[in-house]
């Protein structure tokens, strides 16, 4: 639903939102309302639902938002926006989850401020729009027997390690690996038989 | 299986950020060396696994972060063209600047220097982003802080209400709250199924004077079915307040409950 306000991003061709981010260099404010009118819904609802309490989770996506205003000259118009933007508001929900817990930090962008995300978007990105391509990753994910799911979601919302995730749910290490491997080629898949 | 192989197996675990240490160096040390092939692959997984943001439940921010953040872009807008440059130009000590400036004028009289002033540049380029991202990581570590000190105050305070919220279903835990009279309200629970597929939990302050609940934060418990929800400013007062109830809502939270109280704790 809202996402639907989202638009393919190619590698040919600079999106809407690097355009919009190009003006936040020149201070314009009126594009930042506007990045954050694009996107603020999906941002807030992975940090709320990796954080899962509402204030805290606007605390966040309040950083993110501020770091795309004061370090928009850092973001490459050459990569794709939105991944981009989600990966950097995973990482700090993550982080905010990760200080509370105090567990120790796994990821690989653990001392990255901003995100690597692949300097041009795979072909298959422009193939479907973002709100199509978010009803398919849903699909896709759907039919994964529920404990794989679950298994791809300790690692992604939770930030869980594969041993992590072996002892949640009580399974062996290597069927936890199998399953998130298999999971994500299965949605890599998925997604390259739109094109 | 080949050895390349091997470590094909371990990129998308790696972009989702899953492998345990022992995997992880084992595929950065493939990578550093210099894989074309792997750094490919890790590119595309790493875009894959944005994608699983879409399972998220749709919710929407409130309006007042949106006032928040345009007041604050709308200041620093307003305070000049630069101020980018300017957080960083205060990030760096001044004697790097003086380093900087020593090594221009040198670079005058050679390319020798100047290949060198790049790098001293870039060098400091990159202490001021190290300063800049370890500030930005002191704020959050204060913000968390902040809040664990807050919840612990609430806790421990004498003047705190203790609140125990026993569970309509015997088969579920107890919860406990603790409501000080100026610092807020922490309810906290150990062992606490999740919520339905896209339902939340939330917390319902029943007036004394027999008006309708009124509706506070919504949360969920995390994995280990623990959660703590802290409510600094709750919608009434302790001393108008019958009792607290939980309930299953839809994401984003009710005006007015949908569901019978799943915990009810009277408010002595």
């Amino acid at each position: 639903m809202f996402l639907a306000v989202f638009s393919p991003e190619g590698n040919d061709e600079v999106s809407p939102d690097a355009t919009l981010m190009q003006q936040l260099l020149r201070r314009d404010v009126s594009a930042f309302e506007e990045l954050y009118e694009r996107h603020s819904r999906i941002v807030y609802s992975l940090v709320l639902r990796i954080l899962r309490q509402g204030s805290t989770a606007e605390e966040v996506v309040q950083d993110v938002f501020l770091q795309l205003w004061r370090n928009s000259a850092r973001y490459d118009v050459s990569r794709p926006f939105v991944p981009w933007l989600l990966t950097l508001a995973r990482n700090r929900a993550l982080d905010h989850l990760r200080l509370k817990s105090e567990r120790q930090r796994r990821r690989e962008e653990q001392t990255e401020e901003f995100p690597q995300i692949a300097s041009a978007a795979p072909e298959y990105e422009k193939a479907l729009d973002e709100g199509r391509r978010a009803e398919r990753v849903r699909a896709l994910i759907g039919t994964l027997p529920s404990a794989q799911k679950k298994a791809i979601e300790l690692a992604y919302f939770e930030g869980l390690s594969h041993s992590e995730i072996a002892a949640s749910l009580n399974e062996p290490l290597g069927t936890v690996k199998s399953w998130i491997r298999n999971g994500l080629m299965r949605l890599k898949e998925g997604l390259q038989a739109t094109s | 299986m080949s050895t390349h192989d091997q470590f094909r197996e371990l990129i998308e675990a790696y972009a989702l950020g899953s492998l345990d240490s022992a995997d992880r160096a084992v595929i950065e040390a493939h990578l550093a060396s210099g894989c074309a092939e792997c750094a490919k692959a890790l590119e595309e997984a790493r875009w894959i696994v944005s994608q699983l943001a879409h399972l998220a439940p749709a919710a929407e921010p409130s309006d007042m972060l949106k006032g928040r953040l345009l007041q604050t872009v709308r200041a620093e807008a307003a305070g000049g063209p630069g101020r980018q440059e300017a957080v960083r130009g205060a990030a760096v000590p001044w004697w790097l600047w003086a380093g900087v400036a020593a090594l221009l004028l040198f670079s005058a009289y050679s390319t020798w220097n100047e290949r060198h002033l790049r790098d001293a540049v870039a060098n400091l380029q990159r202490q001021a982003e190290a300063q800049r991202a370890e500030r930005q990581k002191l704020e959050q570590q204060l913000r968390a802080a902040k809040i664990q000190a807050h919840e612990a105050m609430i806790w421990s305070d004498p003047k705190s209400v203790k609140i125990k919220m026993p569970p309509k279903d015997p088969n579920m835990p107890q919860l406990e709250a603790m409501w000080h009279p100026e610092m807020g309200l922490v309810v906290r629970g150990w062992k606490v199924p999740s919520p339905g597929e896209k339902r939340v939990l939330q917390l319902w302050l029943i007036p004394k004077t027999g008006g309708k609940p009124m509706p506070s934060v919504t949360f969920w418990p995390d994995a280990d079915g623990t959660f703590t929800a802290m409510v600094e400013n709750p919608p009434d007062a302790l001393s108008d307040t019958q009792a607290l109830a939980i309930t299953e809502e839809p994401m984003g939270g009710s005006p007015q409950p949908t569901s019978a109280p799943m915990w009810v704790g009277g408010v002595s």
